[in-house]
């Protein structure tokens, strides 16, 4: 008997025009076309949300009505959640990223049978792409947006990345990746982070050690010290791996992007852990940061140790570089979604912190009034006023070092 | 530039020419231009005027349709032996599709002025010619068919949409 074959993805050949000479030809898969999408809900004046009030324990529903058709659906919590994500700024892959943290759990099929039903409810359009590339797109005629287009696409291609990886990591953990993960091995980094931030303290208070060390060959100096940032970048993506073993879950997808377009980065698949409990969700999270803390450490006691020379200034500079790191990955008042803040999104239950935050801001800008504050608006509130005060004492931290360094 | 030989040559191995006698096929070479496109050039866009099909010679051209802004939907892939642009030379239709060159690539032109004279003088060859094009057409008809399928199911798995379920 025949065994049912599994019908492949469809994948669409677009050819995409640069000018009369020169065009490129791109397979876009539809699984790609789907991720990617953010359903877009109507205008705010085009529906109505009410909560319905259930006699059965623990069950909460609500009625979404559609003003201009009357008509009327009955969305179940999670559905509302999801339908409140659903501004057209967050794709179906953040959306099912933002309800596994929210729920714990995540039904395959309650995003795509939400979206059926709202769209015969003529509640919700689909948009394909980022809000950046559509504002590119619109400005193609001129030539400096074309460029930027053309790049932003040539870095996003450069993309490699394996999804048969699990079997590497397994293996890394056998042969010493455990260590990591025991008791000593946290005592050694705190003892050792106690160590470097005594040393760093003299580092910084010696600041022409950099341009005594680094003399005349400054630009070399800045492609050293970032050529070992980048390799860290990828040792903790690998320790995010390894945490993941550790509980037993399952390595996805590990590779290099070019992030945003403009940031080349290292990058793990680590949404299995999502399945692990909470303890597994920090961990993951703190162990990769943790590079960054014991390689900084370990920079600046060679930097102290070291005589005068470009090695010390490499190693004092590597240092910086290495805990500041460590303090931004960690810190999740920056605006930016690294280790600290999915820690902290999970620990407040409240996934789309960042995205609501800033939402609710702008609306106070577009002369939307305070309103009666409770502890929702107290907490996007806080998170602006920290993460906007944070960006400005770093700027001028940096600032700072570099007039120290300097004069 | 290749000869009248070279040409009948390589028309031999072309499926459109496999039915024409070996002894008419430099003629029909002779009734053929030559010319080059670099890789990227285009040859002409959809709605274009034209009167002219082609044969690919060496290279690969990519038929295309305009969707939106600088991008196509790309149709298909020919390579050599395979001819476009009948729908000029016969119906003098505008081109229904764009045609780019995706390498450096060289074709054969016969026009309309052409085909007439070799119709006259060479009745014979010009039949299993006009036969092997209308097996073209039969098999374009199949793979417009296959794409219409295959964009349609694009559409419904990059919209989740589940028309089983949809009413």
């Amino acid at each position: 008997m025949n065994q049912p074959v599994a019908p492949r993805r469809a994948k669409l050949e677009l050819l995409v025009r640069r000018d009369d000479q020169a065009f490129e030809v791109r397979e876009i898969p539809s699984a790609l076309a789907y991720l990617g999408s953010r359903p877009q809900r109507v205008t705010d004046e085009a529906y109505e949300l009410a909560h319905l009030e259930s006699r059965v324990a623990g069950q909460r529903n609500w009625i979404l009505k559609n003003r201009d058709t009357d008509r009327f659906l009955l969305l179940s919590d999670p559905e509302r959640f999801l339908w409140e994500q659903m501004d057209g700024s967050i794709s179906l892959e953040e959306m099912a990223t933002a309800y596994v943290l929210t729920y714990g759990e995540f039904d395959f099929e309650i995003i795509p049978n939400l979206i059926r039903k709202l769209q015969r409810a003529q509640l919700l359009t689909m948009t394909p792409t980022s809000r950046l590339r559509r504002v590119l797109a619109r400005n193609r005629r001129r030539p400096a947006v074309k460029a930027i287009e053309s790049v932003l696409v040539l870095l996003e291609r450069a993309t490699v990345s394996s999804r048969r990886v699990h079997p590497i990591f397994v293996r890394l953990y056998r042969w010493g990746g455990w260590l990591i993960f025991t008791p000593a091995a946290v005592v050694v980094a705190l003892l050792l982070a106690v160590a470097g931030l005594v040393a760093g303290a003299t580092v910084i208070k010696n600041a022409d050690i950099f341009a005594a060390g680094f003399g005349e060959h400054p630009v070399a100096a800045v492609l050293a010290v970032k050529l070992l940032f980048f390799a860290t970048v990828a040792a903790h993506q690998i320790v995010h791996g390894l945490a993941l073993i550790h509980y037993g879950r399952r390595v996805r997808e590990f590779g290099f992007t070019v992030l945003h377009g403009f940031i080349p980065t290292f990058y793990v698949d680590v949404t299995d852990v999502f399945m692990a409990p909470r303890r597994a969700r920090v961990v993951t999270a703190v162990s990769g940061a943790a590079v960054h803390l014991v390689l900084g450490s370990l920079c600046f006691l060679l930097a102290v140790r070291s005589p005068q020379s470009f090695t010390q200034a490499f190693a004092a500079a590597s240092g910086m570089v290495q805990w500041q790191a460590f303090v931004l990955a960690l810190y999740p008042f920056c605006f930016m979604e690294m280790d600290g803040y999915h820690v902290l999104v999970d620990l407040l239950g409240v996934p789309t912190l960042k995205h609501d935050a800033v939402a609710y801001i702008r609306s106070l800008f577009r002369g939307g009034g305070l309103g009666r504050m409770n502890r929702e608006k107290a907490m996007w509130l806080g998170y602006v006023a920290l993460s906007t005060a944070s960006i400005g004492a770093f700027i001028a931290f940096n600032v700072w070092l570099v007039f120290k360094a300097v004069s | 530039m290749s000869t009248a030989t070279e040409i009948a040559e390589f028309l031999a191995t072309a499926p459109l020419f496999q039915n024409v006698a070996s002894a008419n096929l430099e003629a029909f070479a002779r009734r053929l231009r030559e010319i080059t496109l670099r890789r990227g050039e285009v040859l002409f866009r959809q709605d274009d005027a034209g009167e002219e099909m082609f044969v690919i010679h060496q290279g690969t051209m990519v038929v295309s349709k305009p969707i939106t802004g600088n991008v196509e939907q790309v149709l298909a892939r020919i390579g050599p032996g395979e001819c476009f642009g009948e729908m000029g030379l016969f119906a003098h239709s505008p081109r229904s599709a764009t045609l780019s060159a995706e390498t450096e690539t060289t074709l054969l032109v016969l026009d309309s002025d052409n085909l007439h004279r070799l119709t006259e003088t060479n009745p014979e060859a010009a039949a299993a010619f006009f036969h092997a094009l209308v097996l073209v057409f039969i098999e374009r008809l199949r793979e417009s068919g296959n794409l219409v399928a295959e964009v349609t199911r694009w559409g419904l798995e990059a919209t989740g949409l589940d028309v089983e379920k949809t009413r």
